[in-house]
């Protein structure tokens, strides 16, 4: 068989259970006591980078933070269901939820660096997990930074506050100060809704790289980009999972008519 | 046409009136502070010596003679007494009060180490051999009151304290009085008494004498003489280097003469050391606490009660505090305390009366509810994202609070702090109730043991005012005293109210750049 | 207004990549029917038919290359959103893949001539079905040339080209008319070769085709246009 174009993707229904990076069970989650995720099952792939689309509050935001507990800050909340990382269930009562956040790093949508140096900002998690070596934590700021595609622009002014940087430079910041903790998986939440369009490919691209070492689920409300960045794409509605599949199909032919009306921009 | 002029007019007088409000309340607030400003700054300027003398009908003899410091010109000075002897015999139309102010240029002015000033032409020095000598003769004759005093002090010092001491033993181990050893020791004890008083006689004997405005003579003893100096003939320097030394006065010394003179040393001293005493007290409560509120506690009725209350508090009279403090703190919790650990030497009180500590502690429950305000204001602002952000790289709670949250909002507790102590330093009526006093005898902070004494009653600034202007509203130069301490105040509490908002200001800067 | 797209440039390095991979599959395309044309040349040739059945089926694999160049253009339309130069680029290709398709159904046929043995025995005729075929050949690897390079004065020679071939084709035409005149009789064998002949002509037009895209890529404009007449002229000179 003659193939002119490399594919590395595999249709959802080929991913094996060591593929899988989040195995995610009948999950529910309600808020304030409103349904906002109903019944998910969806596996998403180790090292490839699964996107969340789907209207404003559809919960694909709180999909993405339930992989790492934080709906829990919400005093209002209840979750049934499983979430399976690397095969412990996250919701299962002994899991210690400030441990597993060390493993599942988070980027927001606006960039919040603390208000201290730049090199504060990377090692804050791993000072809170004790770590004090000062050689160890040189390691990791530069590691961090290098593969957050930061430490050229920073190298010379790592003890300026983070807060002088650009706003694409504190994004990237605020992915280093994830990645320092070496985390399994990254979540990221709109990462770049508030970054121009030419720092916007950047971050992508930056997200492209990443995904040799973590997997990567990204929330975003610009269809361009899911397209652009993802390998797979998930369209939720009103708490529903309607469609997961690889992005190649989800964008050229959706096997629900649901996806094609909102990916084409027909949504009533 | 008619509308739209109006419109126009109902526009431009909500404007004028916005601005009229804004600009007056500038002037107020300007002519406030010049005039605390001017009135305290005469408390420093030498004044010129007046020689008012006082007749009736015209009449050549002066009924009323007196020498009158004052900043004032002669004639405004003219004006300002003829005004006030008009009012005063007002009821007798047969008597017409006439007054003439001339400067007077030979005048000494004396102030005494007590306090009193006194004003008077010199007319002679005076020493136990000689009655008169010319003023030239000051410097030696002070030099003699020296040796004078040195030995009097050799005889009080190293004798007399020495024999004393020896007698307490004596008495200490039951001696009987007969004892020669003791009779001895008594005798040599008279004996050096009697040297002592014939020295204080005769130190007491060089005296000077001046001529008053009427004619009459005073003398003061020259050990009693701090300064003398022709105030009218003054050079510039002299009266600058004057207006110094009258404020390091001011701010070093003690208050005199029923706090018409001197310093408020004491004052300032207890001001701070109240303040900071109720800073220590009131700083880590109320943040706790606004921590609490803000942070840990449950987002339900109750909380929100406990918000209503402490804004009340804010609200609820000082003087009620006052009254809280003397009731609960002071006979509560003094009176048990001194039950518990001081009950040798009751029935005197050593914590059941108003002091210091209670003071302080008065003090910071009356601005506990300032601390909560701000320091709940300055976690508000600590944008959610970053707790978010904190929580996501595996912080807990108590981290997330320790390292991000309370860093951040620093600057809002510190500013409640601030806030705090300046409305402490410028209380007064319930620092009445619980502790500070018009006059104190030692300063809460002294070399005996245990150097700190939280149970001593202590002056205020605040309080110092309040008595100078309630007790000395007829005498101008005490009220100069007042003003000037007023003027003391306000620094002071500007100074702190600048630096709170220089403190917001940066907490601002802070956030905005996110 | 004359622009070079620059693949490498993009910052997303994958997009890079997929620009360049679509560019290469079409010339890899290219480089399969280049074979296809002389290995039909040589069956013609050397009238061999196992050859020329080899080339027919062959062809298959043409099609299936050209069904997945047009689907990664849409996937890279859906995903990428391409837009100016890269835009006319996937449209180039996409077109392109359509032209390429069709250059291999064309060969198929001449080599399906082949394989009936339907070789006509006019030398004057099969020699002139050779002259035309190599003329093909070289107009192939010119445009193909120009395509790689992305280099208009190349597609422009190229396309002169295609003029060469139509009078070359004009004259076997006449001379096959002639044949069939003279041979009335085995005229259903003609028509096969005279659908070889016009089909090696077509081959000319779709590689004309070809060029255009070059211009267009470059231009933003169709190479016909008058406002391109200047230019072109320019170029020639």
């Amino acid at each position: 068989m003659l193939k002119l174009f490399e594919r590395d993707i595999l249709s959802v229904d080929e991913i094996s259970k060591a593929q899988t990076g989040i195995d995610v069970r009948d999950l529910c989650v309600h808020l304030n006591h409103k349904p906002v995720l109903n019944n998910i099952n969806i596996r998403i792939p180790k090292n490839k980078i699964t996107a969340l689309i789907g209207q404003s509050g559809c919960g694909k935001t709180t999909l993405l933070n339930s992989f790492n507990r934080m709906n829990e800050l919400n005093k209002n909340h209840a979750c049934s269901g499983e979430v399976w990382i690397k095969d412990r269930n996250i919701y299962d009562r002994k899991e210690k939820v400030a441990k597993l956040r060390t493993q599942i790093g988070m980027v927001f949508q606006r960039p919040n660096p603390f208000p201290m140096s730049i090199y504060e900002n990377v090692v804050f998690g791993l000072k809170i997990q004790g770590e004090n070596n000062r050689r160890k934590l040189d390691d990791s700021v530069e590691r961090a930074l290098r593969n957050a595609a930061l430490w050229e622009e920073v190298k010379d002014r790592l003890f300026d506050s983070a807060l002088m940087l650009s706003g694409g430079q504190q994004q990237r910041l605020m992915i280093a100060r994830a990645l320092a903790l070496e985390p399994e998986i990254l979540l990221l939440d709109e990462p770049t809704s508030a970054l121009d369009p030419l720092t916007t490919l950047y971050i992508e691209e930056l997200i492209n790289e990443l995904k040799k070492q973590c997997t990567l689920v990204i929330v975003t409300h610009n269809m361009q980009q899911a397209a652009r960045v993802s390998d797979y794409a998930a369209f939720m509605h009103k708490g529903e999972l309607i469609e997961f599949s690889d992005s190649d199909s989800l964008f050229t032919m959706p096997a629900k008519q649901q996806t094609e009306d909102y990916i084409t921009g027909r949504y009533g | 046409m008619l509308k739209k002029y109006l419109n126009h007019f109902k526009h431009s007088l909500a404007e004028t009136s916005a601005m009229l409000c804004v600009s007056s309340l500038i002037i107020f607030l300007i002519a406030m502070v010049l005039f605390i400003g001017f009135k305290g700054g005469q408390y420093f300027v030498p004044q010129s010596i007046y020689k008012v003398v006082v007749s009736f009908n015209d009449g050549p003899a002066s009924d009323e003679a007196f020498y009158q410091a004052s900043s004032l010109s002669a004639e405004a000075l003219q004006t300002q007494y003829l005004e006030r002897y008009q009012g005063q015999f007002l009821s007798q139309p047969e008597l017409r009060p006439g007054v003439s102010v001339t400067p007077a240029e030979q005048v000494y002015q004396i102030n005494t180490r007590s306090g009193p000033v006194y004003f008077g032409e010199f007319y002679a020095l005076s020493s136990p051999e000689q009655e008169l000598h010319p003023l030239t003769e000051l410097e030696n004759l002070k030099q003699a009151v020296d040796l004078l005093e040195r030995s009097l002090n050799e005889v009080q010092g190293n004798k007399l304290s020495d024999l004393h001491s020896r007698i307490a033993a004596l008495n200490n181990s039951d001696v009987a009085k007969e004892a020669p050893a003791r009779q001895d020791l008594m005798d040599e004890f008279s004996k050096w008494q009697l040297q002592a008083s014939a020295l204080k006689t005769q130190i007491q004997q060089f005296q000077m004498r001046f001529k008053e405005a009427d004619g009459s003579l005073v003398s003061v003893p020259l050990i009693e003489i701090d300064e003398l100096f022709q105030a009218n003939q003054l050079t510039q320097i002299e009266r600058i280097g004057f207006t110094l030394n009258k404020l390091w006065q001011f701010i070093a010394d003690k208050p005199k003469q029923a706090a018409t003179t001197g310093g408020v040393f004491p004052a300032i001293f207890g001001t701070v050391l109240m303040v900071l005493l109720m800073a220590v007290v009131v700083a880590p409560f109320g943040i706790i606490a606004a921590i609490y509120l803000h942070e840990y506690a449950p987002d339900n009725k109750i909380t929100g009660l406990i918000r209503i209350g402490i804004s009340n508090m804010a609200a609820v009279p000082s003087i009620v505090y006052g009254v809280f403090g003397l009731g609960f703190f002071v006979y509560v919790l003094g009176g048990s305390l001194d039950a518990l650990f001081y009950s040798n030497t009751l029935p005197s009180p050593t914590f059941g009366t108003p002091g210091l500590l209670w003071a302080s502690l008065t003090m910071g429950l009356l601005t506990l509810p300032v601390v909560i305000v701000s320091a709940e204001e300055g976690l508000k602002r600590v944008p959610e994202g970053l707790r978010a952000g904190s929580y996501a790289l595996g912080a807990t709670k108590y981290e997330t609070v320790l390292k991000v949250v309370v860093p951040m909002a620093s600057p809002g507790m510190l500013t409640g702090v601030i806030l705090a102590i300046a409305r402490a330093a410028g209380e007064v009526a319930p620092l009445i109730l619980v502790g500070a006093v018009k006059f104190a005898p030692n300063l809460p902070i002294d070399a005996e043991f245990p150097f700190v004494h939280l149970e001593r009653q202590f002056m205020h600034l605040g309080v110092f005012i309040y008595d100078g202007a309630f007790h000395n509203q007829t005498q101008t130069q005490s009220a100069s005293l007042m003003f000037a301490t007023c003027m003391l105040l306000l620094i002071i509490v500007f100074l702190l109210n600048i630096s709170a908002i220089m403190f917001r200001h940066r907490l601002k800067t802070r956030y905005e750049r996110h | 207004m004359r622009r070079q797209i620059q693949l490498n440039t993009h910052i997303s390095a994958k997009f890079n990549q997929e620009l360049e991979g679509l560019k290469h599959s079409v010339l890899t395309m290219g480089g399969v029917l280049e074979q296809q044309l002389v290995n039909t040349l040589v069956a013609l040739q050397e009238k061999a038919p196992s050859l020329a059945e080899r080339v027919a089926l062959n062809d298959s694999k043409v099609d299936l290359m050209e069904s997945q160049v047009e689907q990664e253009c849409m996937r890279i339309i859906a995903k990428r959103n391409p837009t100016a130069g890269d835009l006319r680029l996937v449209m180039t290709v996409s077109k392109t893949a359509t032209d390429l398709e069709r250059i291999g159904d064309e060969i198929a046929r001449v080599a399906r001539l082949v394989t009936l043995n339907k070789i006509p025995d006019s030398d004057l005729v099969f020699s002139g079905m050779l002259d035309i075929g190599n003329r093909n050949v070289s107009m192939m690897r010119a445009t193909f040339d120009a395509f790689a390079r992305q280099d208009d004065k190349a597609a422009i020679l190229a396309h002169q080209q295609d003029h060469d071939i139509d009078r070359v084709y004009k004259k076997v035409l006449e001379q096959t008319a002639a044949e069939i005149q003279a041979n009335p009789k085995e005229i259903s064998q003609w028509l096969d070769v005279l659908w070889a002949i016009r089909a090696f002509e077509r081959i000319g037009d779709r590689c004309k085709n070809i060029c255009e895209y070059v211009i267009y890529l470059t231009y933003g404009r169709d190479m016909n246009s008058a406002s391109m007449k200047k230019t072109v002229k320019k170029l020639l000179k």
